[in-house]
């Protein structure tokens, strides 16, 4: 197993926010987590990325595994560098003092695979999203909403992630923008990217995961493949619209 | 005429040294928006660093006997000064401000303690070395130029030149490095710098070693230019090069050198013409009158972009 979650519990100052969560990732997987607002879905990959205080939820109980080795007291930018996990956080946390190219060069601060690698990954990022490399030099604080979210996956990309966790990704992109990118993930998927995703359209969640588990008021209510879940009567009243 | 350019010259000294402390408020507030109230004293003690590194150096402790060059001491006393003054900020970060830092605690109590780290420095350095004024050896002989009337000494030009190369360095590594971009991210955004697999904590300490380094710099110049050193010798010109970093824009690198050059014309020009006790009230003043006019400083940018 890639990525799994065992009984976890987490707590923000006296609040629990998670009681107790189980559930899994494979290598190569899409794996989806739907729930209403306020189920404890960010909370989940903020405890899965292990950031530091005050931001982060505690924990309590449980565990975090990669594939194996807990991850509870590995340092968040070791996640990132030694694990190559990313996150492309909800409300996307671009930095916008900085250029486009340098949100970018950022991402890379930790690779340590040379400068040709990374610059085949900035044509690739640039491939998948030409409005990045027009901009490249703009202050990223002056893209609109849907090319910083552009720019919040590009740097994920950056970071060189074999695991990617994706928190709301088609937030403020246009239907048309949106496919394409759920088209542009599912070719990562292809070719070896594992994926969590975090989305609020479950319709298209399930369309696009392989499996999915069904987060309420922090605890795992459902679970199954994305087809299995589409079908349940419960969750097809409760996120899918009836 | 010639009383005029002295007089520029002997602000571009007192300018180099509130830049060069100016420097140390504005990285730190760039980066954690905190006003580290202990800066001053962390500039005398670079001054004391030095003192100490260039008396054992020149053989007067008796453990080494006397006869290195003074310009060999000089070489060995600025790099002893930066290392370990920057060893006390870092050590301050690391037992005062980080800790308050992952509790979240409110920028108040982070404030209150940066007063009280200065405090306890202060008073630190009086209870072990006692009351009495240290003079710093005299390590380079004072060369004085004299061209028409307008006279320069070499100290004075290396202070300037000082100053203004570390200027260009500071704009090099914030504006160009990876780890200056790093430092421009935590000031925008702190909680998405780990998920860039930087070690933000990293980031921190190195730029209380950027800031510590430079106020011990301005310590070691200014030891030698005016050789008596007393423990609370940091209090004032640091409140002064904190409102020099303010009213240049503070967290513009650009800003605090503004800033700081801009306090050493007007204290200059004022005792150039009125009586020097008319000196801080004056200048003060002024600094208020520009920063009514423009309260995000000279060069400041409003809300979150710093550095
Ligand atoms: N930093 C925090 N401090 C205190 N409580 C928090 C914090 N972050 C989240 N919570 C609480 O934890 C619970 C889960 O929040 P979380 O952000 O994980 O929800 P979510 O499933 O991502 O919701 P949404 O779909 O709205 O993004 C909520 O009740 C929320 O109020
Ligand atoms: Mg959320």
């Amino acid at each position: 197993m890639l990525l799994e979650i065992r009984d976890l519990r987490v707590k923000y100052g006296n609040i629990e926010a998670l009681h107790g969560i189980s559930f899994h990732v494979e290598k190569g997987e899409i794996v989806t987590l739907i729930g209403a607002n306020g189920a404890g879905k960010t909370t989940t990959l903020h405890s899965i990325m292990r950031l530091p205080p005050p931001e982060a939820p505690k924990v309590l109980s449980g565990d975090i595994l990669f594939e194996g080795m807990s991850l509870l007291s590995t340092e968040p930018h070791d996640v990132v560098r030694k694990l190559h996990v990313a996150l492309v956080p909800e409300g996307r946390h671009i930095f916008g003092n900085l250029t486009v190219m340098e949100n970018l060069t950022l991402a890379t601060y930790a690779r340590k695979d040379g400068a040709s690698a990374i610059s085949a990954d900035l044509d690739r990022v640039f491939d998948l999203f030409p409005r990045l490399a027009e901009r490249r030099n703009q202050r990223s604080e002056s893209l609109s909403g849907g090319e910083q979210q552009m720019l919040a996956l590009g740097r994920a990309l950056m970071s060189k992630c074999q695991t990617l966790l994706l928190d709301e990704p088609s937030m403020g992109l246009s239907p048309l923008l949106m496919y394409e990118m759920f088209r542009t993930l599912k070719r990562l998927n292809e070719q070896g990217l594992t994926i969590l995703l975090i989305e609020q359209n479950a319709r298209l969640a399930l369309r696009f995961a392989h499996r999915g588990y069904v987060l309420d008021t922090g605890e795992i209510v459902a679970s199954g493949s994305s087809a299995e879940l589409a079908a349940d009567p419960a969750v097809k009243k409760a996120y899918l619209g009836g | 005429m010639e009383s005029l350019i002295q007089n520029i010259l002997n602000a571009l000294q007192w300018g180099s040294f509130y830049s060069l402390i100016a420097l140390g408020y504005c990285l730190v507030y760039g980066v954690l928006s905190l006003i580290n109230f202990a800066h001053g004293d962390i500039f005398m003690a670079g001054a004391y660093f030095a003192f100490f590194g260039a008396t054992f150096l020149l053989g007067k402790t008796g453990v080494i006997p006397p006869g290195m060059p003074g310009w060999a001491v000089l070489a060995l006393t600025i790099p002893i000064s930066m290392i370990l003054t920057s060893a006390l900020g870092v050590t301050l970060e690391r037992v005062a401000y980080r800790p308050l830092r992952r509790k979240g605690a409110h920028k108040l109590y982070v404030v209150i303690t940066a007063l009280m780290c200065g405090l306890v420095l202060e008073n630190g350095n009086l209870a072990l070395f006692g009351a009495s004024r240290k003079n710093f050896p005299t390590l380079v002989p004072q060369i004085v130029y004299s061209l028409g009337g307008v006279s320069v000494t070499n100290l004075k030009v290396a202070v300037i030149l000082v100053a203004v190369l570390s200027f260009l360095f500071l704009h090099y590594v914030v504006g160009k490095t990876k780890i200056g971009m790093a430092m421009q991210a935590i000031s925008y955004d702190r909680f998405a710098v780990p998920l860039m697999g930087i070690p933000t904590d990293t980031v921190i300490v190195f730029t209380f070693v950027l800031g510590s380094s430079f106020a011990a710099l301005a310590g070691v110049l200014f030891a030698m230019s005016y050789p008596v050193l007393d423990p609370f010798m940091g209090a004032l010109i640091g409140w002064k090069a904190f409102i020099a970093a303010v009213v240049g824009g503070i967290g513009s690198i650009r800003g605090a050198f503004a800033g700081g050059f801009l306090l050493g014309f007007v204290e200059i020009m004022v005792v150039a013409f009125f009586p020097s006790t008319f000196r801080d009230l004056i200048a003060f003043s002024i600094l208020l009158l520009i920063l009514s006019l423009k309260p995000t400083g000279l060069f400041g940018v409003a809300r979150r972009t710093k550095i």
